[in-house]
Order: structure tokens, then sequence, then C-alpha cells
């Protein structure tokens, strides 16, 4: 079971508004082994042996308020990423309630929306359809999001001919522009070289300046005290 | 009291414009996301977008040639009857191979992002549909030219012909509702279980020889006819059939069984799909 420790590094004057509200959230894993998901069932049902059930968080209430930064550590298995995942709607709670406000856009894998074949302009509508921006938001950022990427001509070729960093500015870039209410950061992302990550960081000071929400998970505790304004330790009772 | 049912009526509006906002965004993605089934299907051919039309073209000349010498059986313009019941098929049993596993492919999608799961099954069936529209306007061209040079319609005659086509568009609407709706069911299932892709594999290629796609229902005993139209594909096929062929439906009184089961099946597939859809990310 996993408890959640909350300590605040430093205090800011954030709103009143709370952008993520969790109550009494649990969930739930059905463990299985090497053998199919069917086989299994049927197996349990004629041996009367109940279901192998883990439990990843239970009880968890969490209130978030808009323009916080916090910082999630803890040990492996303890429930970060599920924690996020429910955040970010990807996967259900078994029980309790989630409330979100706003636009939320998990940083967790760039190039999960985009495909091989298709121009780089064309996986820039495709994506940023998929974290929630509408078509013509996407139109009238378009350039914004081309120049960021910086990645000239090659926007017109199919993205197989991209580097991998290319790849990756384009999605950050895309991401980045959807201008989230909340941005969830799983690890730390260093990406990119020394032009590009000064870049970045200089877009997320402005967004953190305009009252974007951050969620980072690290194991570096180190750098989360020195980049977050609450800290939230979980570990196991 | 005036002043309340005004902040109501404002309420109630500022609801409807946030669902509509909702809506028009599944729309757009919606639509990017069949816009994206199609295009890269295309984009690295030399011929491109010149094989939605090549394809069904090559395939109306093979299995023409296969049916017409190799396969005796007694129908008028058997070629053309061949098509008319096989492009629907191919529709439905092309959709549902490729849906079934379609949340499995798109896993590292599904495990990441957050955004309408059913997208990804009805890109797959719209992008069909797009190809089967395509095919269906060329064996339409092709059944107005035989029946002008071939058979000699004079004008009236040929407006009737054109209205009783009509009856595409029903047999459209059943035909893709039902692929939706058996889709989502299969696909749904097969994220926990996944000898459901090997079932419907297997439960296609039997389908094709329980539907009157290469044969003719009326050719069968009596008795075994009224079973068919459990299978909705017979009805389907069947109405394709009357609409471009004008053989009439064998046993019509059947065709309310047919739209019965399609409603239950999508009724059944949407509710698995949205039972299942929320814990995609557990199982894959």
């Amino acid at each position: 079971m996993t408890v959640i420790k909350e300590t605040i590094v430093r205090r800011k004057k954030s709103s009143d508004e709370v952008v993520i509200s969790l109550s009494n959230i649990s969930k739930k894993y059905t463990i299985t082994h090497e053998k199919p998901t069917l086989v299994e069932d049927v197996s349990r049902i004629l041996h009367f042996q109940k279901k192998e059930e883990y439990w990843a968080l239970k009880n968890v209430n969490l209130t978030i308020h808009k323009g916080e930064k916090v910082g999630f550590y803890g040990p492996n298995g303890v429930g970060k990423t599920t924690l996020l995942k429910i955040i970010a709607g990807i996967s259900a709670p078994t029980k309790g309630s989630v409330k979100t406000k706003g636009r939320i856009i998990s940083l967790i894998d760039l190039e999960a929306g985009f495909h091989p074949d298709l121009t780089g302009q064309e996986n820039i509508f495709l994506n940023g359809l998929i974290v929630g921006m509408s078509r013509d938001e996407i139109k009238e950022k378009l350039k914004q999001i081309i120049d960021f990427a910086d990645i000239g001509d090659f926007i017109t070729a199919p993205l197989y001919t991209y580097s991998s960093g290319m790849k990756l500015r384009l999605g950050f870039s895309v991401a980045i522009h959807a201008e989230p209410d909340v941005l969830l950061l799983d690890e730390i992302i260093s990406m990119g070289d020394e032009n590009f990550r000064k870049r970045t960081s200089q877009l997320m000071k402005k967004m953190f300046g305009n009252g974007t929400t951050l969620l980072l998970v690290s194991h570096s505790i180190q750098y989360l005290k020195e980049n977050c304004n609450k800290l939230l330790v979980l570990s196991h009772e | 009291m005036l002043l309340f049912e005004c902040f109501k009526r404002k309420r109630t509006i500022k609801l409807f414009m946030k669902l509509s906002k909702k809506q028009r965004h599944w729309l757009d993605f919606l639509s990017a996301m069949t816009q994206k089934e199609i295009k890269a299907r295309y984009k690295r051919a030399s011929f491109g977008f010149l094989w939605v039309v090549l394809n069904p073209l090559l395939q109306m000349l093979v299995m023409g040639f296969v049916f017409q010498f190799f396969v005796p059986v007694k129908v008028d313009n058997y070629f053309l009857y061949l098509f008319a019941g096989l492009l629907p098929w191919n529709f439905f049993a092309q959709s549902l191979t490729k849906t079934t596993p379609a949340f499995f492919y798109e896993r590292s999608l599904i495990k990441k992002a957050k955004f309408p799961r059913e997208s990804i099954i009805l890109s797959i069936i719209f992008s069909n549909l797009f190809h089967f529209l395509v095919a269906l306007l060329l064996l339409i061209v092709a059944l107005i030219g035989d029946k002008l040079l071939l058979e000699g319609y004079g004008l009236m005659q040929l407006l009737f012909y054109a209205l009783r086509m009509l009856w595409v568009v029903p047999a459209i609407l059943l035909l893709v509702f039902f692929t939706v709706g058996f889709s989502l069911f299969t696909s749904s299932l097969n994220v926990r279980f996944r000898d459901v892709n090997f079932m419907v594999a297997l439960a296609v290629m039997l389908w094709f020889y329980a539907t009157p796609v290469v044969y003719a229902l009326n050719l069968l005993p009596e008795f075994l006819q009224p079973l068919f139209y459990l299978n909705p594909m017979t009805t389907i096929i069947e109405m394709f059939h009357h609409a471009l062929m004008g053989l009439p439906i064998t046993l019509p009184n059947f065709i309310w069984v047919a739209i019965v089961i399609i409603i239950c099946v999508f009724y059944l597939g949407l509710r698995i799909f949205k039972k299942e859809s929320k814990n995609f990310d557990d199982w894959l």
C-alpha cells in the first residue's frame, strides 16, 4: 500500500483554483503469469482460486492547485507512473473519482503518435489532435511549431527520413505549443543539443509564468528540490 | 424568477457549446485518423492514388476470369453478380480482420496518450469504406454501360434502373453499422483474449461460404433458406444484389431478422467497448 507524504519545499503564492483533485483513488491490477488470460481464467475457476490481485494504489487523496510545481519521488514500483496515468486519463481508477481541469499533456513518449510514412507537417496535425488541439489551433500555430522544432526543409519530407533528434524536437514542439494547463513529465527530459535545451528552458519558464501546473517524476531528490515547490514522497507502508 | 431562467438558459448554452467543441474535436480527430489511414497506404507507391481505382479493376478482371470459366453457377451475368456481392463482402471481411488486432497494434499510442480509442477502429472502417465506395462507383458505371450498350435500355428503363439502385443506401448503412458493431466487439475482446484474432480469421473464412456471394440463395433447398438469414450478411448481400442486379430478395420478410440482429450486435459491441476501453492500458 502506498502512502504519500507531502512536504512544502518553498512557499509559492499559488491560486486557490484546483486543477487536479483525486479522492479515494484505488487501482487494482490483475496479475497474470506466463499463461494466456483465457487459460488462466478457466483454470482458476476449475481450481476455485481467487484472482491474483495487486493494489498499486489504495485510497489516495490528492489536490493540486493551479500553478504548482509538484515533484513525485519514491522507489520503483510504488505507483508513481500509475498515479500519473490516472491523472492523464490514460488509465481509469478501479475506485474513486478523478476531477481535472483544462488540457493535460504528458511528455512521456513524444513520438507515439507519429506515422513514419507521413510528412512532418502531416504528423504535426495528427499529433496535435492527439494532444487535444483543434484543427484551427494547429493551423494558427503551425509556423511557430515548425520554427521551434528547427527542422527546415525536412518538414515536407516523410518522417522516416528524420534523425532521432529531429523527431524528438518535433514531438516536443507540438506538445509545448498545445499550451497545456498541466504538464506531466516522467523523468527529467534532457534532449536535443545545447541550443535546443536553452530554448526549451526559456519556453518552459514563460509557460510557468503563465500559471501552467507541472507534475514531475524523478529519482533525483536533489533535482526535485531545486525545481519544485511541493514534494510528494511515495513509499510502501 | 426571470433572472433565474436566464441564468439557467445561459448555463445550458454554455454546456452545449462545450459539448459541441468536444464533439468537433472528436470529428476532427476521426477525420485526421481516417486520412492518415488512406494516405499512408499509398504514400510510397509510384501509382499512388491510382491504386484506389486500379485495385478493384484488376480484382474484377481476375475474379471474372476465374469464376466465368471454372464455376458453373446458373445466374445471369454471373461476373457482375459476383462483383456486386464481393465488394460489400470484402469491405466487411477486410475491416473485421484489420480492426480486430488494431488496439493491440496501437498499444504504444494507447499507453501514452489520452484520445478517443474508438477512432482507431472507426478510421480503419471509414478508410475501407472510402475504397469500397470508389469500387462501387466503378461497378455502377460498368453496370450502366452494360445496360446501355449490350442490352439496349431506353431512357425510361434506365431511369427506373437508376431509381432501384437507391437501395444501396440502406444496404450500405446496414453494412457499416454491422461492421462497426462487430469490430468494436472483437477488437475490445482481443485486448485481453488474444485468441479472438485467430478465431476471427477462421470465422471470416467460413463465413464467406455461409453468405451468398459466389452462389445464389435460391439455388439452395427451401428449408435451409431461413437459416441463412440468421447471418445478417446474407440480407445485406441480397440487398446489394437487388439494387444492382435487379434480383428479388429470396425471403423479404426476413430482412427484419437481420435488422434486429444488427442492432443487437451494434449495441453489444458498444457496451463491451465502453466497459473494456477504460482498462486497455492495463492489458496492453
